[in-house]
């Protein structure tokens, strides 16, 4: 902690373990209030930017140009009654969207956010992020099945289906990046695209890692999980008031986190020039995101059996032939 | 295996109206898919028989409500027939035009839930409810009302089109034909989309015939049959136009004929607009009724949106005795166990969109 020990001790005039503790939850509270505003205005720029492209207005009645729709929206659903289905798992059924969002935020703590702060820059930070990454489609199993509602646990079966289609292509992409940068540190990834970002050094590795990373955001086209017309909500069919809202906040923190990542991993991060690390880190993070939007309201959803399919007869020798070439290209 | 039994509807989001299905999935695969009717049911025939003939056309509008012109179209049509009543030329021209333009409005409505059920984010369903509101526009200008028109009267219509209308339904067509190439553009060239449609649901010729589907369902399937050229009504032997058919027979085929036949239909109009002859549209204003004797029992079929459309009435003076419909999506309906056996859950909705089901239709 030594760089937040620094800062904190020369703006607050504090040392020792005092100084430490403030720098903590000083990081805290200012990433966590990041995440909320990042929810919120994304959140409401989805709904503008769908809007605009389905030729309608989209929210504008509460605040100027309904940025307050949101809030509306989440204090309604607070003072909605909880409702837990009697035949509803609840050691499994309750803790587990909690658990995600809390996993979400985790993973954004663990990402590096500016050059400065490297405290958050564990060694093996990007297999670390794979592997609790990997643990989400595990949750929603799990709470699928839980719920006790029979559209839930087909959700929770194409979850595992999801997991096995597209887990192992992201494997090897995340190895392909590793050789490139030559270590799994976040910052040393960053470092490493000063020149030239990876999106143009490996377009076959982003492309792979792009949809992977919208399947795993259960963005369309893949939201087959959440499939409302299929599953009305999926492995949400069950869930009310206060525990829905935390599911709208998970959609977009797994929003930020996955395009944080794509940022991070392809777009060189916090390079740029004039603007401070942290502002290009954002712009690229708002830019990808819109992308995923746009993506959205222009796609039809996929077939849970095709994108299996297309995940061991496309992804998987994409991303082997992206890893054989850098490693022949760069190493060998 | 253990075979899930899950119960979709009524209360789905895309169960199209009120339907439940009950759907037997073996892991992904349905074994059988069971559709449960009758939500909708307001025994609409038995009602006609207590009231008098020209006292129904609001309750056949209600039928289907997404073509309501077209039922009220057929009834009257039928009331006419039993009656011995001749319909004014332009009548049949205006009619025609009516009746056209009511096809566009009801196939851009389906093509927006259709595209809903394969997982478009409403994008196509938004685009499509707009334009339809042109044509709901257009359909005002002429009969005043903008979804339940209730515009028919023995022998011709309410009111003749307004001045002007030729203009501006054509100005309508020409932006419409230019919106179906986009809608085209944008769901064809997804290959996601062709894989959701293709392949999925197929009903071969033969099957379709036994089933007895209809419309867009059968043409879909490779049979040329259509009511407007087999069997022609009104002016319709006059006008240039071709059926649309498709042989696949798959969800692709049936939202390809619909297609299709949108563009048809727009050619119909601005030909119907060019060749209609002036004079007078404006039906009877008929108190008593009574039919001729040697028309007791009436039939007539006519080409729906949804497809072929029969009334059977057996007329007494002032009420009809009997009235029977054989209503499209009914029949169409009973297609939909036979082509998703064997398909994936989520194909059951692309199957369901594909056959363009009105439950108010299928109930009565």
């Amino acid at each position: 902690m030594s760089d937040l020990n620094t800062i904190v001790s020369t703006y607050l005039g504090v040392s020792g373990i005092l100084a430490e503790i403030i720098g903590i939850v000083a990081y805290a509270v200012a990433v966590s209030i990041l995440i909320v505003a990042f929810d919120y205005v994304f959140g409401w720029v989805e709904r503008k930017t769908i809007a605009k492209i389905q030729k309608r207005h989209g929210p504008t009645y509460a605040g100027k140009y309904g940025i307050l729709q949101n809030m509306a929206d989440f204090v309604k659903l607070l003072s909605k009654e909880h409702v837990v289905p009697k035949r509803a798992d609840k050691l499994l059924f309750l803790p587990t969207i909690p658990a995600m969002l809390a996993l979400s935020v985790f993973l954004i703590f663990l990402i590096p956010l500016t050059p400065e702060l490297i405290e958050t820059n564990i060694g093996l930070g990007l297999l670390v992020i794979l592997v609790l990454l990997s643990f989400m489609p595990l949750i929603i199993f799990a709470n699928g099945f839980g719920s006790g509602n029979k559209f839930a646990a087909i959700s929770a079966q194409r979850s595992v289906v999801m997991l096995l289609s597209y887990e192992i292509p992201l494997v090897f992409v995340i190895a392909a990046v590793g050789v490139l940068a030559n270590g799994y540190t976040l910052s040393g990834i960053m470092s490493a695209q000063n020149h030239w970002w990876f999106v143009f050094l490996m377009p076959i590795g982003f492309f792979v890692f792009f949809i992977v990373m919208l399947a795993e955001l259960e963005r369309p086209p893949f939201d087959m999980r959440e499939a409302d017309n299929e599953l009305i909500a999926g492995w949400l069919t069950d869930v009310s008031a206060p525990y829905y809202t935390l599911a709208l906040f998970l959609d977009y923190t797994r929003m930020f986190l996955g395009s944080l990542l794509i940022a991070i991993l392809f777009f060189g991060g916090w390079n740029g020039p004039v603007l401070p690390p942290v502002v290009w880190l954002l712009l690229k993070v708002f830019i990808i995101s819109f992308f995923i939007m746009i993506v959205r309201a222009t796609t039809v959803r996929m077939r849970i059996d095709r994108l299996l399919r297309f995940g061991w007869t496309w992804l998987l020798p994409l991303s082997l032939l992206n890893l054989i070439l850098i490693y022949l290209l760069f190493i060998g | 295996m253990a075979i899930t039994r899950i119960n979709i509807g009524p209360v789905h989001p895309s169960t199209h109206g009120v339907i439940r299905l009950v759907a037997d999935i073996d892991g992904d695969t349905v074994v059988n898919l069971e559709p449960h009717i009758g939500f909708l049911h307001r025994g609409v025939e038995k009602l006609v028989e207590t009231r008098m003939y020209m006292q129904s056309p609001p309750y056949m509008e209600k039928l289907d409500y997404v073509a309501p012109m077209s039922y009220d179209e057929a009834y009257v049509a039928a009331v006419e027939k039993a009656m011995g009543v001749e319909v004014k030329e332009r009548a049949m021209w205006v009619r025609t035009i009516l009746l056209e333009l009511q096809r566009i409005a009801s196939h851009l409505l389906w093509l927006g839930t259709m595209a809903n059920d394969v997982g478009q984010f409403f994008t196509v369903f938004m685009w499509c409810f707009k334009d339809r509101d042109l044509i709901l526009r257009l359909l005002e200008e002429a009969s005043g009302a903008r979804m339940f028109y209730v515009n028919m009267r023995i022998g011709g219509l309410i009111r003749d089109l307004p001045p002007g209308f030729d203009d501006r339904a054509r100005e309508t067509l020409n932006y419409m034909e230019k919106r179906i190439g986009e809608y085209e553009d944008f769901l064809e060239k997804n290959p996601i989309f062709i894989e959701r449609m293709r392949g999925v649901g197929v009903m071969n010729r033969d099957k379709a015939i036994e089933l007895g589907v209809t419309g867009p369902v059968l043409r879909g399937s490779g049979v040329s049959y259509d009511v407007r050229k087999d069997n022609p009504y009104y002016v319709y032997d006059k006008l240039n136009f071709e059926p649309q058919a498709r042989s696949e027979g798959d969800c692709f085929a049936r939202y390809k004929v619909r297609m299709l036949e949108m563009r048809e239909s727009i050619k119909l109009v601005k030909d119907a607009l060019s060749k209609m002859p002036g004079g007078d549209a404006l039906g009877m204003q008929v108190r008593l009724i009574l039919p001729s004797a040697k028309n007791r029992e009436v039939t007539l079929s006519r080409e729906m949106p949804r497809g072929e459309c029969m009334m059977y009435m057996v007329a007494d003076p002032q009420k009809p005795y009997r009235l029977s419909i054989r209503s499209p999506s009914f029949i169409n309906l009973a297609a939909l166990n036979e082509i998703a056996k064997g398909c994936r859950t989520a194909d059951i909705f692309a199957i369901m969109g594909s056959l363009d089901l009105v439950m108010g239709d299928a109930d009565r």
